[in-house]
């Protein structure tokens, strides 16, 4: 049995977009079993950009799964951005683990939007000011969160697990930005807890000049989907069930 | 004293990427770097209205400086096919 995973990142709507990418959501059933969306679905993270955002979604014919990611944060209104997709029928998590019931068996994913700090010997530290280890421990409790939506999967007798961020657990999918951004990037802590705890892919976006595909130190698949680097309205990944 | 335009070149690129992200775009997927005294900008944008004014504020920002823009506007097409993991 298959499990058809479509996924896209950094869709960026705004009202001069709406209805870009309805025409090939629509055509989802056809080749996909759930959409997933990595994060920066908006520009600034303002109600009327995630109003177009729900409009664009709404009603698909397959379940949309969801993490914000920092454009969505801007406005300083998450939870407002959050509640109208929710109420578009988007399931959008932060922390949480989600299963979707597919032809090919059950996906379970986990999600959280991930924060930064860098990759294995060139990353931040949990040292020094405040606002430093502000930084640092808003990454660890998140990919904290993480390795516990994916351990509650585990126990949800799912065919695949998927881990969903906007941030990039790995530098791989990050080859072609500027190394010195890296740790704005992504943090080698979610992909700790993506190999602790286990996973079958891993998806991500934020980073528009980086590459689609690579792989934790653990042997979990990632990949990169920021529409700018997949250069479609979304891509599909199928998994092999049990 | 030389041209101030191309003296604070570095400076000037650094206020256009201020910003495309605080403005009306909040766009920070764009690079802009100097080449052999001219500034190349590249990336992908979510719509043809947003590239418009990504070119517009590079040539307010950067009046007097030549300008090259690689900057394309996102596909959203369905693929063609599935990836097999």
């Amino acid at each position: 049995m298959t499990i058809r995973v479509a996924a896209v990142g950094d869709i960026h709507m705004g009202p001069d977009s709406e209805g870009l990418l309805r025409p090939a959501f629509e055509t989802l059933s056809d080749c996909a079993d759930v959409l997933l969306l990595a994060g920066d679905l908006t520009r600034h993270g303002t109600p009327q950009e995630a109003r177009v955002v729900a409009r664009e979604v709404r009603d698909l014919p397959v379940p949309v799964v969801a993490v914000l990611g920092n454009h969505d944060h801007h406005d300083e209104r998450p939870e407002e951005v959050t509640a109208i997709l929710r109420d578009a029928g988007v399931s959008v998590l932060e922390g949480e683990a989600t299963v979707v019931e597919c032809a090919g068996g059950r996906v379970g994913i986990a999600g959280t939007k991930g924060f930064g700090g860098g990759f294995v010997g060139r990353s931040a530290g949990e040292f020094g000011e405040p606002v430093m280890k502000e930084f640092v421990r808003t990454t660890r409790r998140s990919a904290d969160s993480l390795h516990a939506a994916l351990k509650e999967l585990d126990q949800r007798d799912c065919a695949a697990r998927v881990a969903l961020t906007h941030f990039s657990p790995v530098a791989d999918t990050l080859a072609g930005e500027p190394p010195e951004i890296h740790p704005f990037l992504g943090s080698y802590l979610l992909a700790e807890a993506i190999d602790t705890a286990g996973a079958d892919l891993a998806v991500h976006g934020h980073a528009h000049l980086g590459a689609e595909h690579g792989m934790t130190a653990g042997g979990v698949r990632v990949r990169n989907v920021a529409q700018p680097v997949i250069r479609r309205a979304f891509n599909v990944y199928r998994l092999g069930g049990d | 004293m030389s041209d101030p335009g191309v003296q604070n070149v570095e400076y000037r690129v650094a206020h256009l990427q201020d910003r495309l992200a605080a403005e009306e775009l909040g766009e920070l997927g764009v690079r802009a770097e100097v080449r052999a005294g001219a500034v190349a900008l590249t990336g992908t944008v979510p719509s043809a209205q947003c590239r418009e004014r990504v070119l517009r504020l590079a040539r307010q920002e950067l009046a007097g400086l030549t300008v090259h823009a690689d900057v394309v506007v996102a596909e959203a097409t369905r693929p063609d096919h599935a990836e097999e993991l």
